[in-house]
């Protein structure tokens, strides 16, 4: 069971990384984001669940995760409106924005 | 110990079932070329992940993960999915280049080498180590309590932390996402009111 609920994160995670460098579209790269971020979380709860069950600090740390990537998603969805006002695209190709 | 008493196969059934949703949903959201289904998909991942988190006896995270993901990152992702998405070919799969066929192959080999490291992890050894660890002093019979005792306790500074986060992301993404030419607009209003009496 517990190396099951493993397998799964990793495959979570594995897919998570392929949608991100192929993704064209920037709201499709947030998602795929959130997904390595939730296959993170299942490997935390299942640890916790199977090592840790006098005081589960593996849920915390989940907690924590989850405000985290809720401010990282408002933050960075907030720039794609702010890049497509400007650019008129949400693809990652044409944000050719920075200089350096 | 489970919150849910359940016999072993239903236990097995219920937790096929979400691992076909997971890889399903997850397939979509990748794989899809209209990026509104791409957003339903993914609240379909994250209702799946949080009934995975309830048979792992994680309640209060499972009920955070509804309210949060499914409630406001879902929906917030839905919300600029349509703000943006503008009608496009008609394909339901893009077609692949090289470098997604590469990327394929990279991702491929990193989640096969992961399923190799965890199968031959001795996991039992771990738990005969972990057994013999001292107890907590107060015993709390319930997950939230105890999950509630350690936020106040042991996590109180990243606990305030995080919420000084949560407060800068909010005012940062109200800043960032705001129409800039309202400030020019609100001059030109007041331009205009300043004029009116000298035109009287």
């Amino acid at each position: 069971m517990l190396e099951h609920i493993l397998n799964l994160g990793a495959y979570l995670f594995c897919i998570g990384i392929f949608g991100l460098i192929t993704s064209r579209n920037m709201v499709r790269a947030l998602m795929c984001l959130e997904l390595i971020f939730n296959a993170v979380n299942i490997n935390l709860i299942t640890f916790s669940n199977s090592f840790d069950t006098q005081e589960t600090k593996g849920e915390i740390f989940v907690i924590f995760i989850i405000a985290i990537a809720a401010a990282e998603a408002a933050i960075g969805l907030a720039i794609v409106l702010a890049i497509y006002r400007n650019k008129n695209s949400t693809r990652i190709d044409k944000f050719n924005l920075l200089k350096w | 110990m489970n919150i849910i008493e359940l016999s072993e196969p239903l236990h097995e059934i219920i937790f096929f079932l979400l691992e076909i949703g997971i890889i399903l949903g997850s397939l979509g959201v990748v794989l899809l070329t209209n990026i509104v289904y791409s957003a339903f998909f993914l609240g379909l991942v994250f209702f799946c992940i949080s009934l995975l988190y309830f048979t792992l006896n994680a309640d209060f995270v499972a009920a955070a993960q509804i309210l949060i993901y499914v409630g406001a990152v879902n929906v917030l992702i839905v919300f600029a999915v349509m703000l943006i998405n503008k009608p496009h070919s008609s394909k339901i799969f893009p077609s692949w280049t090289i470098g997604d066929k590469i990327t394929f192959l990279i991702c491929l080999s990193l989640f096969s080498l992961l399923v190799i490291v965890i199968l031959n992890t001795p996991w039992a050894d771990i738990t005969l180590i972990t057994e013999s660890k001292p107890f907590l002093e107060i015993h709390f019979t319930k997950n939230v309590q105890r999950i509630g005792y350690l936020l106040l306790t042991q996590f109180l500074l990243p606990f305030e932390l995080l919420s000084l986060v949560l407060l800068v992301a909010l005012i940062g993404a109200i800043v960032i996402a705001r129409r800039e030419n309202l400030i020019g607009t609100n001059k030109k209003k007041e331009l205009q009111i300043e004029k009116n009496p000298t035109v009287f």
